[in-house]
């Protein structure tokens, strides 16, 4: 007589749960999908002026590429230490939680006070939405749009962390909630990756 | 309640281990900005280590290495495939008035 066979997981089955994830989660990268879909119009956008200008500046003779790497080695920092505070809340070492989502925060907070100098800097220097004095009118549009909508995002990711922070250190935070953050912020950072490399690099 | 598949990702050592591997990644690419490359290796190298940076800080960091296979489709294929869509129907128009311009002049 045969055994019967051992019900098996099938991954691909799909059914009531096909991605094995809860609903917050499954929420959260649609959200991320959707919001790289319109960061990467922006860029797309930025790429089309840019293979259409004449005289696109030099970023080296406009930015300070050292300043912009520090704003970069901060925003990744944040990351290691936000992935580090996903790890001690999903083991349930909650106050070791709390430390690194503040350090997350200070991270978040740092970023966005460099480049609030970096905007005002540029401003000082004549750079408008409609115009800068380094080459084609677009720069500055495109400078002000990619910068300010991920600052954007900063911001409201230092809101959101701030809130994770406040709700772990009253007990009333649960690890998935500071995944959910966590997922957030890497995407922040992600973003980050192809503006510092598509705008301030290429 | 349905029980999910547990979060799960790399111990503390492997976030650290990500975080120095991005750094490096980074000052190779502000090294690569100011060394004398030819334009198109430069950029190249640029987009090649850009999506190095951002699959390595997908997978770490954000765990989809260890999400199942559906989901990671999902937000990879949406994300990269429409996203190079996108730019390769705009970019040869742009490409086109750009030669265009050069060749009548501005309007």
């Amino acid at each position: 007589m045969t055994q019967p066979a051992t019900p098996s997981l099938d991954r691909w089955a799909g059914g009531v749960c096909p991605y094995d994830a809860g609903w917050r989660k499954v929420m959260m990268w649609w959200f991320i999908v959707t919001d790289g879909l319109l960061f990467a119009g922006f860029i797309a956008s930025y790429g089309y002026a840019r293979v259409l200008a004449f005289h696109w500046p030099d970023q080296s003779d406009v930015f300070s590429l050292k300043y912009i790497a520090l704003m970069t080695f901060v925003l990744i920092t944040s990351s290691a230490t936000m992935a580090s505070a996903v790890r001690a809340a999903a083991d349930g070492r909650r106050a070791e939680a709390l430390r690194y989502v503040v350090l997350t925060t200070v991270g978040g907070a740092v970023f966005l006070g460099m480049q609030a100098y970096e905007w005002s800097h540029l401003i000082g220097e004549g750079a408008k939405l409609s115009s800068n004095p380094w080459g084609d009118a677009s720069f500055g549009a495109y400078f002000f749009l990619l910068t300010g909508f991920h600052g954007t995002h900063v911001l409201t990711g230092v809101i959101v962390l701030t809130s994770t922070a406040i709700r772990l250190a009253t007990n009333r935070s649960t690890k998935d909630g500071v995944e959910m953050a966590g997922l957030y912020w890497h995407f922040v950072d992600l973003v980050w990756v192809f503006i510092f490399t598509l705008f301030y690099l290429l | 309640m349905q029980a999910f598949r547990p979060a799960v990702g790399l111990s503390l050592r492997g976030y650290w281990i990500t975080w120095g591997v991005l750094l490096v990644f980074t000052v190779v690419m502000l090294w690569a900005d100011t060394a004398s490359i030819p334009r198109l290796a430069f950029v190249v190298f640029m987009i090649a280590a850009m999506l190095t940076k951002a699959s390595i800080i997908g997978a770490n960091f954000m765990h989809l290495r260890h999400e199942r296979v559906g989901i990671v489709l999902t937000v990879v294929v949406g994300l990269l495939v429409t996203a190079t869509v996108l730019f390769v129907l705009i970019a040869p128009d742009a490409a086109r008035i750009h030669e265009m311009v050069n060749r009548f002049g501005p309007r």
